[in-house]
């Protein structure tokens, strides 16, 4: 019966681990203008990009916008989370629909909405200039990016945070109630302690997604602003160097990796105590 | 006060759940202003850009090619999928816990490592083998059908847990063929993970951008290809005509879906 799991293991290692190892072995090679790759063994690619003030400030713009988002969407998604997680009756099934659709239209239409919305004809300068103020330039910033990211991710954050939300007991709550707590002491003395093991998870799975969006950066940001998803295909589409481009896609993987693993132990270890 | 606190706090969370749904309203609402440059409040409405959308080449193709790729990668990968998921949660050998996790891992690989690592094994092999693979439709099949086992192996695994072998072994005890207990028992045991995997995974990759970008080519493009293509120049009622298209397909398809399995229980 396992042999019905051979063309699954194959297409992945077909498809997935061999095209990565490959994209590895790449990164360790040399750049030639001329010979395009020279096989070698060397770190030098890894020591050029890190080496280089333009993809520092890539990689900062990139953390700072993939920080500031999930901290946004977790603070937003919690309370909506919590709701989702504590409705009972017919509007429940509903309203998990319309939480997942909007993970399944894709990024590009929601990138598209958001630039009918923020553009300086747009939905938002229109009502702010009927309404007397001055037009204000949205589009092609970074807020713009954070926004239009944060609407991305915020469903996986409710989510991931409504399931653990689920599991917590109403009683603990009806108990803390009783016993006197006002609203806002039981949710930071019962719901956020009990609720971190999602806390984590959600966050964890929203940062790794805004450190490697790709269409809401280039429609939203424009073409100065770059983010590292963006600039590792630039370096196969736009120039040559596959080497460079092979070394900064590893470079953003193992600093999202590094990271998530790092914040996750973090929150573990407070979690403990 | 309290009146006051509750307004606020339903208010707030309205509000989260409908900012993640205005991007959609408000380019579905773009579609049918009766003015070619985008601007506020619209002069009127029409259907024309609905037509003209559809004149427009690149998007009728890439609506086809996304269309004929996301059916097949979508039966390939539920079909490969499922058999994996049966087996994972059937079959008795050691390191299954391992090729379980390998069979999720692709979910995990970012897009875009994914893609262009992807992107260089395609050229490594055309090289070797001396064919086309970019820019082709099996090629992008190839890609795809990685995208859509996850998703079969989980809400498959997931709707055979709990479920024993109790049954099969019964019919196949009475003397019922393995084709029969598959196709009377199995199948219908697990239908509603194949009916929800085969969603995802349909959707999954009428969608992605990622993998395909760097596997397109002319003539050979999908639908969010063109839009991101056609967006990084401007947006007009005919690019938001094309989403919206999407958006109702991707919309029709979830809901008839919930008619056969329950939906909101699948993904939570």
């Amino acid at each position: 019966m396992a042999g019905l799991l051979l063309p699954a293991v194959l297409l992945v290692f077909a498809m997935m681990v061999a095209p990565m190892a490959l994209l590895f072995r790449y990164s360790l090679n040399l750049y030639s203008p001329t010979e395009l790759m020279i096989a070698a063994v060397t770190p030098a690619n890894y020591l050029a990009a890190v080496s280089d003030p333009y993809y520092w400030a890539v990689l900062r713009t990139t953390l700072t916008v993939a920080f500031e988002a999930t901290v946004i969407a977790l603070i937003l998604g919690f309370p909506a989370a919590y709701v989702l997680a504590r409705m009972q009756g017919k509007w429940k099934g509903p309203l998990t629909l319309l939480t997942v659709f909007p993970l399944m239209v894709g990024n590009v239409v929601r990138a598209a909405g958001w630039m009918t919305l923020l553009g300086n004809s747009g939905v938002l300068n229109a009502s702010l200039k009927a309404m007397g103020f001055s037009g204000v330039e949205m589009m092609y910033t970074q807020g713009a990016v954070i926004v239009g990211i944060v609407t991305v991710v915020l469903p996986y954050m409710i989510l991931t945070l409504a399931s653990v939300i689920e599991s917590i007991p109403v009683n603990a709550e009806e108990a803390a109630q009783n016993l006197g707590a006002r609203p806002f002491t039981v949710f930071c003395r019962v719901v956020l302690p009990l609720s971190l093991p999602g806390v984590a998870a959600g966050s964890a799975l929203v940062f790794i997604l805004c450190m490697n969006a790709y269409a809401t950066p280039v429609l939203l940001g424009g073409a100065r602003f770059k983010m590292m998803a963006p600039a590792v295909y630039d370096q196969f589409v736009r120039t040559t160097n596959w080497p460079f481009g092979a070394a900064l896609a590893f470079i953003l993987l193992f600093v999202t990796l590094g990271l998530t693993m790092a914040g996750s132990m973090l929150l573990q270890r407070r979690y403990k105590r | 006060m309290r009146m006051v606190r509750a307004i606020l706090w339903r208010g707030g969370v309205g509000a989260v759940f409908a900012s993640v749904l205005l991007p959609m309203l408000a380019v579905m609402w773009l579609s049918f202003f009766d003015q070619e440059v985008v601007s506020f409040p619209p002069e009127g409405y029409t259907w024309r850009w609905y037509v003209n959308a559809w004149d427009k080449k690149q998007f009728a193709r890439g609506f086809v090619n996304s269309l004929q790729l996301a059916l097949i990668a979508a039966v390939l990968g539920v079909t490969i999928g499922t058999a994996a998921a049966y087996a994972l949660v059937r079959a008795r050998f050691p390191g299954k816990e391992a090729l379980g996790a390998l069979m999720l891992s692709p979910l995990a690989v970012p897009g875009v490592v994914l893609g262009t690592a992807l992107y260089v094994f395609f050229v490594e092999v055309e090289n070797v083998i001396d064919v086309d693979i970019r820019a082709t439709l099996p090629g992008l099949i190839a890609a795809h059908v990685l995208l859509t086992v996850p998703w079969t192996v989980r809400l498959v695994a997931a709707s055979l847990q709990g479920i024993g072998p109790a049954a099969e072994e019964a019919a196949a005890n009475l003397g019922a063929r393995p084709w029969t207990v598959f196709r009377r028992i199995t199948l219908p045991m697990m239908r509603s993970g194949v009916v929800a995997g085969a969603l995802f995974s349909f959707i999954q990759s009428f969608e992605n951008l990622e993998l395909s970008l760097l596997l397109v080519g002319p003539g050979r493009s999908t639908l969010p290809v063109e839009m991101l293509n056609y967006l990084e120049f401007r947006i007009d009622p005919t690019l938001a005509a094309v989403a919206t298209i999407q958006i109702v397909l991707i919309g029709a398809l979830m809901l008839i879906t919930d008619r056969y399995v329950n939906l909101s229980r699948v993904v939570s």
